[in-house]
C-alpha cells in the first residue's frame, strides 16, 4: 500500500498523469504543431526532462 | 487594578500604568471583540467555494471564457483559506456551541478550492501559534526570508517534490499525537490528483490546469507572503509582543487580507480578522508600551 501512495504521489505519475496531456493539449489548441500522435511525442519530449529532474533530483527545475 | 480596568480606553494617562495594568486594560479591549460570530466569514467561505464549484460547468460548457474562469478562480483559491482560519480557532463556534456544526463546515466548505485538509490545518496552524519564530517547532517556520525576492525564491524551491519543508506538517502531526490525521491529507490529495489526471486524459487538461492547479499554486505563494512571512518576519523573535508585528501594506488591508493587524490575532487568536482594525486602533498605545514592533501602522 505504501508502495502505491508513493508511486501515485510521485513526480513520474503526475507528469504522466496531467503534465503530458496537459502540454499535449496546449500545443493542439495553440496550433503551434498540428495534430495527431507527434503532438504527443513532443509532449513528451518537452516533459520528460522536467519529470526526470524531479523524480531522480527533487526538484522540476533542478535548482532545490 | 479594577478602577483602571473600568476606565474608558481613551485615557491620557497611559505613561502613568504600570505593566499589569496594561495587561488588564488589553484584556479589557480584547474581551469587547470575542464571541462575535463573524457571519461575514460564514458568507465568505461557503460562498466562495459555491461560486469556484460553478466556474467548472460554466467553462466546460462554454458559457464563461476559459481565461476569466481563471482570474475568478485564481481569486477564489486565495481567499480560500482565511474563513477556514477563522474555523480553525473556533471563532465562528466554539465546542459545544450550537453553531460548532457551522464552524466546521465552514472549515472543511472553505478549504476545497485550496485543496487543504482542515483538520490538519487546524492542528498544524495551533502548532505554529504555540511555537511561532521557533526554527525546529513552528510548521511555517521556513516562510522566514531576508527580503520579497528571497520570499519567491524560497516559495518556488518548497514547491518542488523533494523540499525538506514538505515533512514540518506531519512532524508536527507526530508530535502532537495527531498523526491519524494524515490520512486527511491523503485523501485531499488523491482527490486533487484523481481531478486533474481525470480531466487530463478526457480532454481537459487545460481547463484543469486554470481552474484549480494553477490557481492553487499562485494562491499558496500569496497567502504565504501575506499571512506567513509578512507578518512575521524577520521571523527572528519568540516572545509575545515581539514574534508577530503590524505593517503598512504597499497595497491596502483588503489586499493584504486584513494581515497588517495580524498582531493582533497572535495576541488574542479568537478575535475575528473583521474586528483586528477596531482593536488595533484602541490597543496602540498599549502595543507601542509593551515594546510592539507596529512598522508603520
Amino acid at each position: 500500500m505504501k508502495q502505491v501512495i508513493k508511486i501515485l504521489f510521485s513526480p513520474t505519475a503526475f507528469a504522466v498523469g496531467f503534465l503530458w496531456p496537459l502540454v499535449a493539449q496546449t500545443l493542439i489548441a495553440t496550433n503551434t504543431i498540428g495534430t495527431g500522435w507527434q503532438v504527443w511525442m513532443i509532449a513528451a519530449l518537452i516533459v520528460t526532462p522536467f519529470a526526470a529532474s524531479a523524480q531522480l533530483r527533487g526538484s522540476w527545475i533542478w535548482i532545490r | 487594578m479594577d478602577q483602571v480596568a473600568d476606565q474608558t480606553v481613551t485615557l491620557e494617562n497611559w505613561d502613568e500604568l504600570t505593566d499589569d495594568q496594561l495587561d488588564v486594560l488589553e484584556r479589557k479591549i480584547a474581551a469587547k471583540y470575542m464571541r462575535i460570530v463573524p457571519w461575514g466569514a460564514v458568507t465568505w467561505g461557503i460562498g466562495n467555494t459555491l461560486l469556484w464549484l460553478s466556474l467548472w460547468p460554466l467553462v466546460l460548457l462554454d458559457i464563461l471564457p476559459l481565461w476569466l474562469g481563471f482570474i475568478i478562480a485564481t481569486f477564489n483559491c486565495t481567499l480560500a483559506y482565511l474563513p477556514s482560519h477563522e474555523a480553525q480557532h473556533s471563532i465562528i463556534a466554539g465546542k459545544g456551541k450550537p453553531l460548532r456544526w457551522l464552524n466546521e463546515l465552514v472549515g472543511h466548505v472553505s478549504l476545497i478550492p485550496f485543496s487543504a485538509p482542515f483538520r490538519v490545518m487546524r492542528a498544524t496552524h495551533m502548532a505554529h501559534h504555540k511555537h511561532t519564530n521557533d526554527p525546529e517547532l513552528d510548521v511555517d517556520y521556513d516562510t522566514t526570508a531576508r527580503n520579497g525576492w528571497h520570499f519567491l525564491y524560497k516559495s518556488i524551491l518548497r514547491r518542488q517534490p523533494g523540499s525538506k519543508s514538505k515533512e514540518a506538517y506531519p512532524a508536527a502531526l507526530a508530535r502532537t499525537g495527531q498523526s491519524h490525521l494524515m490520512l486527511d491529507i491523503l485523501i485531499v490529495n488523491i482527490f486533487f490528483l484523481a481531478v486533474l489526471f481525470g480531466m487530463a486524459w478526457t480532454g481537459h487538461a487545460i481547463e484543469a490546469a486554470l481552474l484549480w492547479w494553477l490557481p492553487k499554486n499562485i494562491s499558496l505563494v500569496y497567502i504565504e507572503h501575506y499571512l506567513s512571512w509578512m507578518p512575521h518576519h524577520p521571523g527572528k523573535e519568540t516572545s509575545r509582543y515581539r514574534d508577530t508585528r503590524a505593517f503598512k501594506s504597499k497595497l491596502g488591508n483588503i489586499i493584504s487580507m486584513g494581515m497588517q493587524y495580524h498582531i493582533i490575532h497572535h495576541l488574542f487568536p479568537r478575535i475575528p480578522l473583521s474586528q483586528h482594525p477596531a482593536v488595533y486602533r484602541e490597543m496602540k498605545p498599549i502595543l507601542q508600551r509593551k515594546g510592539c514592533d507596529l512598522g508603520a501602522l
